[in-house]
């Protein structure tokens, strides 16, 4: 079969679901089938430019490629989704957030203006038309699911993927707290640096770059070394911290999915995370396979503290995140997608 | 963004004013809005919404702020013969009147309102406003129209109207717990809610409930809301035999009305000609889960056929309509079950107010989006040479990009 896996792509920035499109099209490859990854640059401001962005996927003829039909084409996030043909599969890790649950918030992107309103609601109508006529639309988590029946009425079936394949292992724990992310204010990370202010017990390395780097680093400041920021680092290296690791921090803002708990569970880790943090919370649950608190610091801390002094419990929910994690299979994904 | 509301509003006794004392707060919750009242200057706003019915008393004033300035049309009812002639012939400007009436028609229009005018012809808006509806010159005004049903949708676009066009059903009021008036009885007790005239069918229903009671003895029928002025409602009564199984009560306020509904097993809502609109009563007797009968005509047809029994009108009406009340009665759960449901499924008020929001929102801001993409599409192509850019135009509203 030839299949086009459609992606977004902003320049100059990696993170999940660029990993997910790639390792999406090994899988389809691993099966035998002819898979290439068609992406366009994607840059959503100022203003009314995200329904130009949409456009260009529309203008996009993907029902043959050098005279032989391409059979499939699976689209993972906005606006990838809205390219045409007919047997489109939409795989939805992201619509565009600043439109629905983000709008006048602090994340959102769209003023009072009428201008700004129309332009929210042209996206909720180009979602409309574009996850309407896909012949199934999948959602990565159960929160993306229930946005898409929320704001848009679209039935999705859940449909998770695996994280990144990294050799993965587990080693005795060296008692620091790892945060896998982007280095982003949404990402929450900070609220792990106040628990390390709070907790001089803890622990804690940062791997990641991004735009909030400097404004984390001056917070760790004063905490001698307690905080260590690594930067972005190899798979190895990751593998590597994760399977030394007491347990790993995951905790932002209502995330679609959230790749890190399972990486951190297929290290043997349990997961700490807070109580609004949306996808993961599909998975890590409370006593069973990590903490789940208030997004509070001074919670953060005592979670952490406990984990260091009930290792066996620690190991545990680490072992019984990895049973879940492990049935998370591309296999599995790519039955569902070529049902 | 800032919405100009034009709307009577209670005390104003009329559907339309309770439509918007229920909406309103569920809209400000949402966006800013400001009220408009009559004989004071139009608030600014980035969008003016107008809530047209066909009381020119009500609404008069409401077409005037229209013809000052276009904005978004709420067409409470098709039909606007009444509201047309109040607001021409009421107001000596006869020529205007023929304006509509040209609109509609032709010149066969403008000759049919010269014999108006005369007095040559009866006055058709009391006679068959059905067949002029006039709604024309309202809809030529309106950038954008909210409609309840499809009904009415259609018809809008049969006479030219290709403006935007959003069908939003009429929002239901939330339940609270009722207290069922304690003061009516029967068995059952068979309600009807509303201005009591001849489109109501009341002759028919009256004809139906005698025929019913002499097999249901313990029947009794409750007429509430005032009656048409040539409309002689005890004359009907005694002469079908019916003083005693029948209780009628004037216009009641609106907590009354409610605890009246919920003591009645089977509510009634008849009505032929439709004019085009919604009822109020039908959406209240609909969310307290009541079996009800309607006319099959209209809005009242695009209910659900599993939550109102509808009866169509013909030669037969009076017959089907005795059959509906029996039935009614006997399955009052099931249809009172899936009318609730019904309601909460596509009633919801804040469902309601969400489309509101969404269709103003379009309306406001809408044609900026669309140039400003379209204008930035039609430029790159313009660069390299494509000077045709319709098909790309016809693509992007394809896709929803545009309207």
């Amino acid at each position: 079969m030839r299949i086009a896996v459609c992606a977004p792509q902003v320049p100059f920035v990696r993170g999940g679901a660029e990993l997910m499109a790639d390792d999406l099209v090994a899988a389809l490859r691993g099966r035998g089938h002819d898979v290439e990854l068609v992406t366009i640059p994607f840059k959503w401001y100022p203003g009314t430019r995200v329904l130009d962005q949409a456009f260009l996927w529309r203008l996009v003829d993907l029902t043959e490629s050098d005279g032989r039909p391409i059979d499939r084409v699976v689209a993972t996030k906005f606006p990838a989704y809205a390219v045409r043909h007919p047997h489109k599969i939409a795989w939805v890790l992201h619509q565009f957030r600043q439109a629905y649950d983000y709008d006048r918030g602090g994340l959102g992107q769209f003023s009072e203006s009428p201008e700004d309103r129309a332009t929210r609601v042209a996206v909720e109508r180009l979602d409309a038309v574009a996850l309407g006529e896909a012949r199934k639309v999948y959602a990565t988590s159960r929160n993306v699911a229930d946005r898409l029946r929320r704001f848009n009425a679209i039935d999705a079936e859940v449909l998770p993927h695996p994280p990144q394949a990294l050799p993965y292992r587990t080693a005795e724990s060296e008692g620091y707290v790892l945060s896998v992310n982007r280095l982003d204010r949404a990402k929450r990370i900070d609220l792990l640096i106040e628990a390390a202010k709070r907790e001089p017990s803890l622990r804690v390395v940062i791997t990641g770059e991004g735009p909030d780097r400097r404004r984390l680093e001056s917070l760790a400041a004063e905490l001698n070394g307690q905080v260590e920021f690594v930067g972005r680092v190899d798979d190895e290296r990751l593998a590597d911290l994760y399977a030394r690791s007491l347990a790993v921090f995951y905790a932002p803002v209502d995330e679609d999915f959230g790749m890190v708990p399972y990486e951190a569970f297929l290290s043997g880790k349990p997961v700490v995370t807070t109580l609004d943090a949306g996808g993961p919370l599909e998975i890590v649950r409370d006593r069973e396979t990590g903490v789940v608190v208030a997004p509070d610091a001074a919670e953060i801390a005592r979670a952490a503290v406990y984990l260091g002094e009930h290792a066996a419990e620690a190991r545990a929910w680490g072992g019984a995140g990895k049973a879940i994690a492990e049935r998370v299979t591309w296999d599995a994904c790519v039955d569902a997608l070529l049902d | 963004m800032r919405v100009a509301y034009h709307s009577p509003m209670p005390p104003s006794r009329s559907g339309i004013a309770d439509y918007s004392a229920l909406l309103l707060p569920a809209l400000r919750e949402r966006i800013e809005v400001v009220v408009a009242q009559e004989g004071s200057r139009a608030p600014r706003a980035d969008v003016a919404l107008y809530h047209i019915g066909n009381d020119p008393d009500a609404h008069g004033w409401i077409l005037d702020a229209l013809n000052e300035r276009r904005g978004v049309v709420v067409l409470h009812d098709y039909v606007l013969h009444h509201l047309i002639a109040g607001t021409t012939i009421g107001r000596r400007n006869g020529r205007a009147y023929l304006d509509a009436m040209e609109r509609e028609l032709g010149v066969a229009g403008r000759l049919l309102g010269l014999g108006v005018l005369d007095n040559l012809l009866p006055l058709l808006w009391e006679t068959q406003p059905e067949r002029f509806p006039l709604s024309g010159v309202v809809l030529d005004r309106a950038t954008g129209l909210i409609v309840h049903s499809g009904y009415v949708a259609e018809r809008a676009r049969a006479a030219g109207y290709d403006g935007p066009l959003w069908r939003i059903p009429h929002p239901a009021w939330p339940m609270t717990a009722l207290e069922a008036a304690p003061d009516v009885s029967g068995d059952p007790l068979v309600g009807c809610f509303g201005f009591l005239n001849m489109n109501k069918r009341i002759p028919q229903l009256l004809e139906a409930f005698a025929s019913f009671r002499q097999s249901n003895p313990g029947a009794r029928l409750l007429l509430v809301g005032s009656a048409g002025e040539r409309f002689d409602v005890g004359r009907r009564l005694e002469r079908l035999g019916l003083t005693e199984g029948v209780q009628r009560m004037d216009y009641v306020p609106e907590e009354r009305m409610w605890s009246l509904m919920a003591a009645c097993d089977v509510l009634v809502n008849l009505r032929y000609p439709t004019m085009g609109e919604t009822s109020g009563s039908v959406i209240r007797a609909l969310a307290l889960g009541k079996p009800l009968v309607v006319s099959d005509v209209g809005w009242f047809s695009e209910l659900p056929d599993d939550a109102v029994l509808k009866v169509p009108v013909d030669d037969y009406e009076v017959t089907t309509l005795e059959a509906a009340l029996a039935l009614a009665a006997e399955h009052g759960a099931s249809l009172g079950g899936a009318a609730h449901a019904y309601v909460e499924r596509e009633h919801a008020l804040p469902k309601v107010a969400d489309a509101y929001v969404r269709a103003l929102e379009l309306a406001a801001g809408g044609d900026a989006v669309d140039d400003a993409v379209l204008w930035r599409i039609a430029e790159a192509a313009a660069e390299v040479g494509l000077t045709d850019t319709s098909r790309l135009a016809r693509a992007a509203s394809d896709a929803g990009i545009i309207r």
